[in-house]
């Protein structure tokens, strides 16, 4: 609070404290959102804009760091939705290494076999690919409760949506990304017996 | 019926979250119906792309922080030029809308009414002020007949 008030009243080194105690927490959450990281940079940059110049809305009720999550959200969501969402993904824009984690990861040991950091960077990066066919909102909820396990009251909190906007995005969501997927293992399967045929 | 159960399972909540009694409907129900199968294993690899997504984290760069102070100071040094540049032009569209404003008033105070009176004095033959005052010393040497005829406007018949 005594470096927000600092902060406010013009005070540059406070607010450069505030930077570099909140910064990798800014960081991690915009990286849960953004694949590229001059994406992640560019809104950790905006977020700190943003933060001081509503220094003066930031009352001292909440922590810091939950109001800084805050406007991360949005910054990220703002950003997710005026980038261009990509067509519908196909087989044929998968890589060789994406095309065969999905072919293992449908086999009862995928699960087991989903460990190595390049296989998980792999799936990242699918991830990221399936999540950009979907609008903004879809990416944000699907993100924040099915990704990192946040409540509806949680995922409330930080957008500002009401409950039950929450709960009908996350269902249409859930159901826009099976349905993507499934459209991508049905196109395997389709491809995997015409190979071996 | 049951189709659409599994499904909504599925799409109700998030997948961690679906309990030993949801995973044992699911999957009794998956092994006679390949379309809840696949959407089952779609929802299965949906959450493994989600969880590896938001596992990945980027640290600060080394010079982050300069860079957004830098940025900040930037676009406080553009907001203030730029407010400066607008009270700056906002003054000079005051000024200038006031000095057209007098200028308009002294036009229509010194300017307008000669040339009204001129204009008048030379769209009129007569004006009252000719007939009445200009004309008076001629009228009164007139006779009574050019007397009426200016007056009236109408030439007194001559009497037979």
């Amino acid at each position: 609070m005594e470096l927000a008030r600092a902060a406010r009243e013009g005070d540059e080194s406070a607010f450069e404290e505030i930077m570099r105690r909140y910064s990798p927490r800014v960081f991690r959450f915009a990286a849960k959102f953004f694949r590229q990281r001059s994406l992640v940079e560019e809104a950790a940059q905006e977020v700190f804009l943003k933060a001081f110049t509503e220094l003066g809305s930031f009352e001292g009720r909440g922590s810091m760091e939950g109001w800084l999550t805050r406007i991360t959200t949005n910054t990220c969501l703002n950003l997710l939705r005026s980038s261009k969402r990509r067509p519908e993904l196909t087989l044929s824009d998968l890589s060789h290494d994406e095309t065969n984690w999905l072919d293992n990861n449908l086999t009862a040991a995928a699960a087991a076999q989903h460990q190595s950091t390049e296989r998980s960077l792999v799936a990242a990066d699918l991830a990221g690919r399936v999540l950009q066919t979907l609008p903004a909102d879809d990416q944000l909820v699907l993100t924040l409760m099915d990704g990192e396990d946040a409540s509806v009251k949680e995922v409330v909190n930080l957008t500002g949506w009401s409950e039950s906007k929450v709960k009908v995005q996350a269902f249409r969501a859930r159901r826009k990304m099976r349905e993507a997927v499934e459209k991508l293992l049905a196109r395997g399967r389709k491809s995997g017996s015409t190979r071996t045929a | 019926m049951r189709d659409e159960h599994i499904i909504s399972l599925l799409e109700n909540g998030p997948f961690a979250e679906l309990n030993e009694n949801d995973l044992v409907t699911i999957r009794l129900h998956v092994g006679d119906c390949d379309g809840c199968l696949s959407a089952f294993e779609a929802a299965q690899i949906s959450r493994l792309l989600l969880q590896e997504h938001v596992a990945v984290e980027f640290e600060p760069p080394p010079f982050f922080h300069t860079r957004v102070l830098a940025t900040l100071r930037e676009r406080q040094a553009t907001n203030d030029s730029w407010s400066f540049s607008k009270v700056w032009r906002a003054a000079g569209a005051l000024a200038s809308s006031m000095a057209a404003a007098v200028a308009l008033l002294a036009v229509f105070t010194f300017v307008v009414p000669e040339n009204q009176i001129t204009s008048q004095q030379a769209s009129t033959g007569y004006s009252a002020e000719e007939v009445i005052l200009g004309q008076t010393a001629q009228l009164e040497d007139a006779s009574d007949g050019q007397l009426l005829t200016t007056i009236y406007g109408v030439d007194e018949e001559p009497a037979r």
